[in-house]
């Protein structure tokens, strides 16, 4: 338990999960759309302030989990309401709370039918990705990982466009698939850790190579649907196209991250022999993943898939930063998952924009909008820009980190990468081409409005956080240094253990 | 920094020109007189205390002099900054606020050379100098003005560049980057480049075709500041450089003769003015080639006696155009009706470049045909008195008498009609340079005193130099008599060296044109057809993939599974008891025997 500070004032990881439950239910007894809107916006605001406060008071000097919380929850088998942060998950956190209320803002009139429900899903949604990152009990962090599924599945199903079902269905059925296996590994933990659930005492514990390998290959299949990995990635395309626009913002912004944090928090400690076995193999697919979603993303002509697949791509970079296990991969692919989720929301954001008033997501219906929306090809440029890595944006510092760190590893991987970067600026240049300028003929843009307030301001934070991370980025690292720093001197301590074993 | 009140003159002029814009309407004028009035009071403040100051570390490696003010660089600040204040009277009535900041900032970089005292400075003011005046060009309407002013800028970027190669590599060699005196025995490749870098700008032939083409096609009042201060500050780095150094004997001879010979069979006034320019420069470069202290004197006094009459020369062509509409021979004539003052003026200007005793010409030119004789360089000697024969019947006789004699030759009566006298301020700087060709003339000891080596005396007012010059000038003025129909312009383009150069800039963008065009455009090409078809191919094939067989096989999984889960409950569940029955029943019998079995 030395690992933990004890949380004993204001239980504010708490408050963070459920201020958004609390507020679902008091949307219960609200019926008209105008108050749902509003009370969505204000627990989300308020939860958002909250996790600001949080960052301001976490203590960047220490490793440990803090702001701990700790209850019995269920006495057999022991199962414990326990909670945390540490340097991996509070950017995270925050970057979690800042998104939600800008979703909601961009569902105002996005959304026409059963808005009530629609925000209680997204303030579900919101409890379950929060209780994720703090989760420091594993069936605590499963059942929330499992329940995350749920108001994901309704709000593509329910709000999302002509091939809803299929995309929900498939979104659902896979990534719970891929979950399966990680339940007995959960299972299987426990009686190996004298029937614990407890997370951070499960970690460097010497299990054998073969059981370390199972264990790596179940938390391999849950985290790489989700983050997802090639060739894991199929649900993410449809799943993407279909979702309303806060639900893409949600599945790249945050859902994504989810299984890159499980690999970091997970599959690193517990199961390091075979994380180190396997690694070539997650690099390598990395790089294929890199590689391959820059192909495809050239060829679409549907700008949410043109990002989704961009995801694909970018995710790779992330994956190749962790698993090239020094600090410069790792920190630069904590800030890359930040990065991406500021920069691959606001694109999403941008495009639904463009679809409230064209209602086509099709690159070739939005030709030539620059001229009759200046201030929204600004704000698209910049995000286009640092979708692919442009300096002075936030994904530059991000990338050239997570390239630095493979550098470190091994020369061959890391120039293996650089084509994806070329590809990253190759299919958003052609989009940014058409989009602003298109050709010679251009569908008649001119009844377009260009942004309004709301939309400005949705907008803003985001290209804030585009300029402040890609300028400034040592703000941001400060908060992961001691962490990732603590995570790879353990694996160090336990490398050398084991040798001395052997 | 010896004095703690050196203001560099140059800063004078550019801060001007910067802030001419804030001030119109009646302000402008006593502005415009008011800037090179300060420049040149400011001239005079430095000039009286020879020293060097501005000194300047820049980059903790280099030491930069902006004002190296003695003996040399005092006449040659002097006369620049008086000829600011001729040429900006002469230009008041331009309208065009740009072209006055072209015409300051020319004129800065001109006087920054001269008080330069090592080479980066100095390439500051040189690009400066040649920027600044190209726009004196380009500020011209005449059609082929543009073209003009982009060989002008093209031919000094050119020397420019030599120039910065001499010097990078003098300074890699030598680790210096003063710009003082060189010796000839240990001339190595830099010096060669430099020279030809600064040469460049003095017209030395074959480096001097842009003079000509450059000088005819510049604004009226651009090509008064012209025609003073490319050559002369030239004149003037050849002289702080390169003075002694033999070939530019050879090359000023070469100049004086080539210069006067095209002046003689010129039909463009501007045109023949630039000839005599380059003929006129000849003897200045001769003078730095031989080298000695009064060959160095003479140089200078031309130069100084030369700006002014030659300017006068231009100021006058200049009046002469803007009346007219042209500035060909073979169009004008007969206008001593029209521009009487005109006349009187150029012909003090002609009267002087032709060294009439009285005039400035006579006390200067004669200077380094003296020392050539002194140097028992004979032949430089006589060819250069020779070409003062040619001096005097292109610009003295054949210029004045096809301008205001005769009768006038060209198709526009009325535009003859309405010609007149220019507006006060031209007449004004006119009269001023005039005033000044005599007062050099008449009273040598002015100019003299200023001169570099002012202890070598020289006397041009002796018996055999009048007996001589006036020897010449009667000759000429009977050759001339007898001649003049075979002097008489033809409305040609005069085949010159330039040929060459734009030959070369066809060949050049034949060049540009064909073979590398085509080799970009194949190269265009196959990135278009392999490199972007072949990535978009790519990409479209995995596209394709992605959806037709990673997703295939996820989906298909997924139907499968459905599909056998359909097929075995259509098998199993029909709804009949009697089946099902049947069917647990035997599945009971196949558990139990196997049971029993095993």
């Amino acid at each position: 338990m030395d690992q933990l500070i004890i949380n004993t004032g204001f239980p504010i990881l708490s408050w963070l999960i459920f201020m958004p439950l609390a507020a679902t239910l008091l949307l219960i007894f609200f019926k008209s759309d105008s108050a749902a809107r509003w009370i969505a916006l204000s627990a989300t605001s308020i939860t958002a302030l909250m996790a600001l406060k949080l960052v301001f008071a976490f203590d960047k000097t220490t490793s440990k989990y803090q702001f701990v919380e700790m209850h019995a929850w269920v006495q057999s088998p022991t199962i414990q309401y326990v909670i945390g942060v540490d340097g991996i998950s509070i950017l995270l956190l925050l970057m979690t709370a800042l998104i939600m209320p800008f979703c909601v803002l961009a569902s105002w009139s996005y959304i026409k039918n059963r808005v009530r429900t629609y925000m209680i899903c997204l303030l579900a949604m919101e409890t379950a990705m929060i209780g994720v990152f703090v989760a420091l009990d594993f069936v605590l962090f499963y059942i929330l990982w499992e329940a995350m599924l749920i108001p994901m599945y309704l709000l593509i199903g329910i709000w999302g466009g002509p091939r809803k079902i299929y995309a929900s269905i498939k979104f659902f059925l896979y990534t719970l698939a891929g979950s399966v296996l990680l339940l007995v590994a959960i299972i299987w933990l426990y009686t190996a850790n004298s029937y614990s659930f407890f997370i951070p005492d499960m970690a460097w514990q010497n299990y054998s190579l073969t059981a370390q390998s199972l264990l790596f290959i179940a938390f391999f299949l849950a985290f790489a649907i989700k983050v997802p990995m090639f060739p894991f990635h199929t649900w993410l395309p449809a799943a993407h196209v279909e979702a309303p626009t806060a639900g893409s913002v949600i599945l790249a912004s945050i859902l994504l991250k989810m299984g890159t944090y499980g690999f970091l928090r997970f599959a690193l400690p517990i199961t390091p022999d075979a994380t180190i076995q396997y690694l070539p193999y997650v690099l390598w697919l990395s790089i294929a993943g890199i590689v391959y979603g820059g192909f495809t993303a050239l060829a679409q002509q549907d700008m949410k898939k043109l990002v989704a697949y961009s995801s694909v791509s970018h995710m790779g970079f992330v994956t190749l930063g962790i698993f090239a296990l020094n600090s410069e991969g790792i920190e630069g692919a904590i800030l890359q998952m930040i990065n991406h989720g500021v920069t691959t929301g606001a694109l999403f954001l941008c495009i639904g924009m463009i679809y409230e008033r064209t209602h086509s997501r099709e690159l070739l219906s939005a030709t030539g909008i620059g001229k009759v929306m200046p201030v929204f090809v600004t704000f698209f440029t910049i995000f286009g820009l640092s979708s692919f890595a442009f300096p002075g944006t936030n994904s530059f510092v991000g990338e050239f980190m997570i390239l630095a760190g493979a550098f470190k590893y091994d020369v061959t991987i890391a120039l293996a990468a650089i084509p994806g970067a070329v590809l990253a600026a190759a299919y958003i240049l052609r989009m940014l081409q058409k989009v602003i300028w298109g050709g010679e003929n251009n569908p008649d843009q001119s009844y377009l409005a260009d942004l309004n307030f709301r939309e400005i301001i949705t907008l803003t934070p985001f290209l804030i956080f585009v300029f402040w991370i890609g300028l400034g980025p040592g703000v941001f690292l400060d908060y992961i240094h001691t962490s990732v720093n603590h995570l790879l001197e353990q694996m160090q301590v336990y490398q050398a253990a084991i040798a001395v074993v052997n | 920094m010896t004095s703690s009140m050196f203001i560099h003159p140059s800063l004078i002029m550019i801060f001007g020109a910067l802030l001419l814009p804030f001030f119109r309407g009646p302000f402008r004028t006593p502005y415009l007189v008011t800037v090179p009035v300060l420049t040149f009071l400011n001239v005079l403040y430095i000039n009286s205390t020879p020293a060097t100051h501005g000194v300047v570390e820049f980059m903790e490696r280099w030491t930069l002099t902006f004002g190296r003010v003695d003996e040399l660089s005092i006449v040659f600040g002097f006369i620049m900054a008086l000829m600011a204040i001729i040429g900006t009277v002469y230009s008041l009535h331009e309208k065009n606020v740009w072209q006055h900041m072209a015409a300051w900032f020319y004129v800065a970089g001109s006087l920054g050379v001269i008080y330069c005292g090592d080479y980066l400075v100095l390439f500051l003011f040189w690009e400066m100098m040649a920027f600044a005046s190209t726009f004196l060009i380009w500020f011209n309407r005449d059609k082929d003005a543009l073209t003009a002013g982009f060989r002008y800028l093209l031919v000094h970027t050119f020397g420019g560049i030599i120039l910065l190669l001499g010097f990078v590599l003098r300074y890699q060699t030598t680790g210096d980057i003063s710009f003082v005196l060189m010796d000839e025995s240990q001339a190595q490749l830099s010096t060669w480049l430099i020279m030809i870098g600064l040469m460049l700008n003095a017209a030395v032939v074959p480096l001097h075709s842009w003079l000509p083409d450059a000088y005819a096609k510049s604004t009226i009042t651009g090509g008064v500041f012209m025609c003073a201060f490319t050559t002369k500050t030239a004149v003037y780095t050849l002289a702080r450089g390169f003075a002694g150094f033999n070939v530019l004997i050879v090359l000023g001879v070469i100049m004086a003769i080539y210069g006067i010979i095209y002046a003689l069979r010129e039909n463009d006034i501007r045109k023949l003015l630039g000839w005599e320019i380059v003929s006129q420069v000849g003897y200045m470069v001769a003078g730095v080639g031989i080298g000695t202290a009064l060959a160095i004197n003479g140089t200078a006094a031309h130069a100084f006696a030369h700006i002014l009459y030659k300017g006068l020369l231009f100021m006058g062509a200049g009046a002469i155009i803007q009346a007219m509409g042209t500035s060909k021979l073979t169009e004008l004539g007969g206008l001593y009706k029209k521009m009487p003052q005109t006349m009187l003026l150029m012909l003090v200007g002609a009267a002087s470049v032709s060294a009439f005793p009285l005039l400035s010409g006579f006390v200067s030119k004669s200077m380094i045909i003296a020392a050539s004789y002194e140097e028992h360089i004979m032949w430089a000697g006589f060819l250069l008195t020779m070409v003062s024969v040619g001096t005097f019947l292109a610009a003295g006789l054949r210029l004045p008498w096809l301008l205001f004699f005769g009768t006038y030759r060209g198709q526009e009566k009325k535009k003859f009609e309405e010609a007149k006298d220019p507006s006060w301020n031209m007449q004004l700087a006119m009269i001023a340079a005039a005033t000044l060709c005599f007062a050099v003339g008449l009273y040598p000891t002015f100019l003299y005193s200023m001169l570099p080596n002012p202890e070598i005396s020289y006397h041009p007012y002796s018996n055999y130099h009048l007996g001589e010059t006036l020897q010449i000038l009667a000759i000429t003025a009977i050759a001339f008599y007898v001649l003049k129909k075979h002097l008489t312009p033809k409305d040609v383009q005069l085949l010159d060296l330039d040929w060459f150069y734009r030959k070369g800039g066809r060949v050049f963008i034949w060049c540009a044109r064909k073979p590398i065009q085509n080799v970009d455009n194949i190269w265009g090409k196959a990135y278009r057809v392999v490199g972007l078809e072949l990535l978009m191919t790519a990409a479209r094939f995995w596209s394709w993939f992605d959806w037709n067989v990673i997703d295939k096989i996820l989906d298909g999984s997924a139907y499968t599974v459905r599909n056998a889960g359909r097929k075995i409950s259509g098998l199993v569940q029909r709804g009949q008891i009697q089946q099902l029955l049947c069917i647990t029943v035997g599945l009971a019998m196949l558990f139990i025997i196997s049971a029993i079995w095993f």
